[in-house]
């Protein structure tokens, strides 16, 4: 169980746990950096500075209680919606994988994958808003055709570790993987 | 004729001189409508050229298509961009669609797309 720091693509430090359960268990976390009490000042300082302003303009002392409102409205909204904490990976060799997220008010949504219809989880490069990044997925089976993916399933969406964290948790996934008995997709019938 | 080279040859000297004049003749044409009278124009006997309005709208037009086609350029690359969770960053028609060859020795292998499981185990997973 040990954890180490690695980098993401904004440069922000991150932190990836390794657990493993069982020989064909594991547990991959990522956690990603706390909002900051400075990024939170200075927003909500330009918010009110602008509401201080408008109630200048227009002598309405409604904007500034409208501002108070907005303010702690969107923060509400935003640990709860927005702000991830804590990405993890699952995989369980013969059962599936689950992918959790966790925000910061304490929200966690889950999906699972069983393992049938895992095919691989690999390093996929792609173009994401003027950059290219490195994103680990999860490719699924197509039942039409026994080469074929379906569907990608990108992880950790929000915290983008660079490189070489994913380099860790792709080979931890494919120590796992590795084990599967190599079988075609689920519904074999051609 | 045959060749398909940017050299100079006599018939592009004849079509470059050709848009020069032409070029020229336009610009003075536009120079006449935007600043000429209309009375003056009138007794000249050009009574249904377009309204002057026009000689001063087209430029702005122009200008600010060409301000919002930067923008919309980028807009448009921005939405064709393939999404993180489509099988198009992994794939397309082509890759499935390709035969296998056999593999013969001392020869050079054909050239095919590699699955991208193969190339992150190649890559990735320390040599064995």
């Amino acid at each position: 169980m040990a954890e180490r720091w690695f980098r993401s693509a904004s440069g922000a430090p991150i932190a990836l746990r390794r657990r493993q359960h069982s020989a064909c268990c594991r547990e991959l976390s990522v956690r990603c950096p706390r909002l900051q009490l400075r990024s939170l000042s200075a927003v909500t300082s330009a918010v009110w500075l602008a509401a201080y302003g408008l109630f200048a303009l227009s002598e309405n002392s409604m904007v500034l209680s409208a501002a108070i409102f907005i303010t702690l409205i969107g923060l509400i909204i935003y640990l709860h919606f927005v702000k991830i904490d804590q990405e993890s990976l699952l995989v369980i060799g013969s059962l599936g994988i689950q992918v959790t997220s966790s925000y910061a008010s304490g929200k966690e949504s889950t999906t699972f994958i069983e393992m049938s219809q895992v095919k691989d989880v690999v390093i996929n490069e792609a173009i994401h808003m003027q950059e290219v990044i490195y994103y680990l997925c999860i490719l699924l089976w197509d039942p039409g055709d026994p080469e074929g993916v379906s569907e990608v399933v990108p992880l950790f969406q929000s915290s983008k570790p660079r490189l070489d964290c994913l380099i860790e948790v792709y080979k931890s996934c494919q120590e796992i993987l590795e084990q599967r008995k190599p079988t075609p997709q689920a519904s074999g019938i051609k | 004729m045959v060749e398909n080279s940017p050299a100079p040859l006599p018939e592009r000297a004849i079509y470059g001189f050709a848009l020069f004049l032409g070029s020229w003749f336009g610009f003075i044409l536009y120079l006449i409508w935007a600043y000429i009278p209309e009375t003056w124009l009138f007794s000249l006997g050009l009574t249904y050229w377009p309204q002057k309005y026009w000689a001063v709208a087209l430029p702005v037009y122009l200008l600010v298509t060409i301000g919002i086609g930067y923008i919309l350029l980028f807009g448009i690359n921005m939405m064709s961009t393939a999404p993180l969770n489509s099988t198009h960053t992994i794939t397309d028609d082509y890759a499935k669609k390709q035969q296998q060859k056999k593999f013969q020795e001392e020869a050079i292998p054909a050239l095919r797309d590699i699955p991208i499981s193969e190339v992150n185990r190649m890559f990735f997973l320390p040599e064995k």
